[in-house]
């Protein structure tokens, strides 16, 4: 048996295949980009623990991930952040972890969309099992599960092969594998959902320019929330209970220093119709801000920002995230919000 | 850690050069070899290191005892004392809680208000296999089949080498110990037969098992609907496909890196779909835990020495306690119980009925074996015994209004991938890879290699956990 031959012949054959296959992929639009995964949630989380008075946690859903572009708040408050929101998910959870399981006695900015702010406390529900499930994993991570992390980071920046997604457009070999579709058995009526979003180690999310700028794309993802607009199994709104929880919350973190600042993120188009006519404002929104009298920004209420347009209804493009993140920096300053800023 | 991490790949680069580089004497290497395991084990919970020590600091003490002891009565005690705290660790870390929640059941039968609280146990990672392992050592010196380790460092190294510490195989140590008492090196050969161990080991887990069954599995098993017969059978083929090459594949990876160090560990897998009949699938399954329970579990308790009646009695303990070994649940056990009613009827049939197997009916009898593994691996997967029943109407035609949660490719996917996987089972049945590969043109067997390390790197994965690793 020549197993040196053979060796060669395969590390060779691997290689070949592994460029072609990088190659491919990248002469189709794939560019390296980092994953928003477990362990890079886990290592913002991290940041907490060892706290910094210039730190500013932001928590939500997706929105306030998009339209909080870090290094431009960074750059007009000299406050550093760290961004421990979670798509798809209520803040609920994040915001307890914080609050019971940690000193921070800093700025939280909390990010409200109506749908998933408002939606649940109930744990086995998916806004709130989401968020949950991050918390969950940075307790139980291990060493090995960090030292792969720190590994596949590198690795991330510069390879578009590596790719742990699970969105429709992945490339790795499961996801691939599952896109395989024969004849119409089950035929899942649900619409492609695509990545639209580059992130950095930091956790900042910006929207692709693809998304920003392909109306096409753009209208893939906008299916994609009308599903969840249209979809009648999913639960009403439990204002009470997910109010109650927050209050409670909120009332421990203001008792120990703690800094509470609300907003509200823009939206356009049919959803922030739906979202006018299924959690209006006033019984929401007002309602929230008036029983805990919190500090809060809602973009409406923002002459530059009222009248923003989100590509695909719920996320602002890069350019105008920056500009919502220079609008609000400047009004937090401007109302003096930023306990940080004013001791500095 | 797991082999099918980047984080391992670093660790094993690092051991190898240090293990290959002329800083170390053969002592030395020995000690490396040990600090490595210790880390690598280490890296999943540092605190669960301090059981391995106790177990390692247990059994030497208790085999060092028995080696020089002549009272029987004394070397019993120093038996029990190793059995006990093994046992008594792997009772409380593992059943803790099963036991508990039994006890609680028992009290609500008797009509008690009384319910003894949920307790946070963590179990550690591969207690079944050291465990089993340590315990060979001392109950082999007791029987004096076995001579005690020259050195602590080659006991302590039997206990924790890496590679099989957490999943196996279960290597008794007149396998393994005597290997380190001389240094050891691998051919260039060797060492490159290992990696390709290796690369199969890790296209195994990472290609077969994660990529292509996990999913189809996951989602019949995690439904909460009564299924299509399609869907029903696709679940629990897809998940027969991907406990075997989840185990086979980690057990390869273990043999192919314990090689490139040039150690050699046994075989734990031989085609076991090929397998006629349940004696011979347990010839081929995880055989050195079948072996194990054979040795140490079935032939004490008697094996065929006493009677028909004792010998199935004995059979159904022995497969009844190797079902509760892989998990504290009842489904587990009625996993066991099945596996062994069906030995007990081989052996009833094989007794009566005399058939001449050859290739013809062979495959067909490999067939009804591997059907029946799979009606066995329902009560494996299912976490409830409702699901497993509702599964298993459905297979059986009991639900023909079942609901169909799979799409056309993942049906055909799982068929595919099974059938050829039963048809490579079968042509290799008395074969092994080694074999093959040594008649097989270097530059063919390069191609192959070649293919399965471009899948396993375009495949990835998000570093999914060996399904045995909870056992």
């Amino acid at each position: 048996m020549n197993l040196k031959q053979s060796a060669t012949m395969a590390i060779l054959l691997a290689l070949i295949g592994l460029i072609s296959w990088e190659l491919y992929w990248r002469s189709n639009g794939y560019y390296p980009t980092i994953e928003d995964n477990d362990a890079l949630w886990a290592a913002q989380r991290k940041r907490v623990d060892t706290p910094n008075p210039n730190d500013v946690i932001f928590i939500g859903s997706s929105r306030i991930h998009f339209d909080i572009q870090l290094d431009k708040w960074n750059l007009y408050t000299g406050l550093s952040s760290i961004m421990l929101a979670q798509p798809g998910s209520s803040p609920l959870p994040i915001f307890q972890d914080l609050v019971e399981n940690t000193e921070f006695n800093g700025t939280i900015i909390v990010g409200v969309t109506p749908g998933l702010f408002f939606s649940t406390t109930y744990p086995e529900a998916r806004p709130w099992k989401w968020a949950q499930s991050k918390v969950d994993y940075f307790y139980k991570q291990t060493y090995a599960q960090k030292f792969n992390h720190l590994l596949s980071i590198p690795l991330q920046e510069q390879f578009v092969f590596i790719n742990e997604s699970e969105m429709d457009d992945a490339i790795n070999l499961k996801s691939l594998v599952n896109k395989f579709k024969i004849g119409n058995r089950n035929d899942s009526k649900d619409p492609p959902f695509f990545e639209f979003s580059d992130y950095t180690i930091e956790r900042n999310s910006r929207m692709t320019i693809k998304c920003a700028t392909d109306t096409a794309f753009a209208n893939t993802i906008k299916k994609v929330w009308s599903v969840f607009m249209l979809d009648t199994t999913l639960p009403p709104p439990d204002k009470n209970s997910t109010t109650k929880f927050f209050l409670e919350q909120a009332k421990k973190f203001e008792a120990r220093g703690g800094n509470l600042i609300l907003v509200r993120c823009p939206s356009s188009g049919i959803l922030r119709d739906g979202e006018q006519m299924g959690l209006p404002r006033e019984r929401f929104w007002d309602s929230l801000i008036s029983v805990g009298n919190f500090k809060s920004y809602h973009f409406e209420d923002i002459y530059e920002t009222k009248n923003l347009d989100c590509p695909e209804w719920s996320h602002l493009s890069g350019p105008d995230a920056d500009l919502f993140t220079e609008v609000l920096a400047n009004l937090l300053i401007e109302d003096k919000a930023l306990p940080n800023l004013n001791t500095n | 850690m797991l082999f099918n991490s980047l984080g391992f790949m670093v660790f094993i680069v690092v051991v190898l050069a240090l293990y290959y580089s002329k800083l170390f004497n053969w002592t030395n290497k020995k000690r490396m070899l040990l600090v490595s395991s210790y880390i690598f084990y280490g890296l999943w919970n540092p605190p669960l290191i301090i059981l391995l020590w106790i177990s390692t600091m247990v059994d030497w003490t208790a085999g060092k005892k028995l080696a020089v002891e002549t009272n029987a009565k004394k070397r019993k005690y120093w038996l029990l004392l190793s059995l006990c705290i093994n046992l008594g660790f792997l009772a409380f870390f593992k059943y803790g809680n099963f036991l508990l929640e039994n006890f609680n059941a028992v009290l609500q039968i008797f009509g008690t208000s009384y319910e003894a609280p949920a307790m946070d146990i963590i179990l550690p990672m591969g207690i079944s296999f050291y465990t089993f392992q340590t315990m060979s050592y001392t109950i082999d010196l007791y029987h004096k089949k076995n001579k005690p380790a020259k050195t602590f460092l080659d006991f302590a190294l039997y206990v924790t080498f890496f590679p099989q510490l957490v999943a196996g195989p279960i290597v008794r140590s007149k396998e393994l110990i005597s290997q380190f008492y001389d240094e050891k090196k691998a051919s260039l050969n060797q060492f490159l037969w290992g990696c390709f161990l290796l690369t199969v080991g890790l296209f195994l887990k990472v290609v077969m098992a994660d990529s292509l069954l996990a999913s189809t599995s996951d989602d019949v098993f995690g439904s909460d609907k009564v299924l299509n017969i399609l869907d029903a059978w696709s679940g629990t083929l897809a998940f027969s496909g991907q406990i075997f090459f989840d185990f086979a594949g980690y057990s390869t990876c273990a043999i192919g890196i314990a090689l490139m160090l040039g150690i050699l560990l046994p075989d734990n897998f031989r085609y076991p779909y090929a397998a006629i009949g349940f004696s011979d699938l347990w010839k081929r399954w995880h055989i050195s835990l079948s072996s194990w329970l054979k040795d140490y579990l079935y032939i004490p308790l008697g094996g065929n020495r006493h009677g028909v009646t004792r010998m199935y009695a004995a059979l159904m303990i022995t497969m009844l306690l190797g079902g509760l070994w892989h998990g504290a649940a009842w489904t587990y056990v009625v996993w066991g119980a099945l596996h062994g009613i069906f030995l007990v009827v081989e052996r009833l049939l094989n007794n009566r009925i005399k058939i001449k197997i050859n290739n013809w009916n062979g495959i067909l009898f490999a067939l009804l074996t591997y059907t029946c593994v799979n009606i066995s691996w329902v009560f494996f997967r299912a976490k409830e015994f409702a699901t497993a029943k509702n599964l298993l109407q459905s297979m059986f035609f009991m639900n023909p209004e079942g609901e169909e949660i799979l799409d056309t490719w993942a049906i055909l996917k799982v068929i595919i991938i099974i059938t050829v996987t039963f048809l490579c089972h079968w042509y290799m049945r008395n074969s092994s890879m080694k074999a093959k590969a040594e008649n097989t043109n270097p530059m063919i067997l390069g191609l192959i290699w070649g293919v399965l390390l471009f899948f396993i790197l375009i495949a990835q994965g998000s570093g999914e956990q060996f399904i045995y690793f909870q056992f």
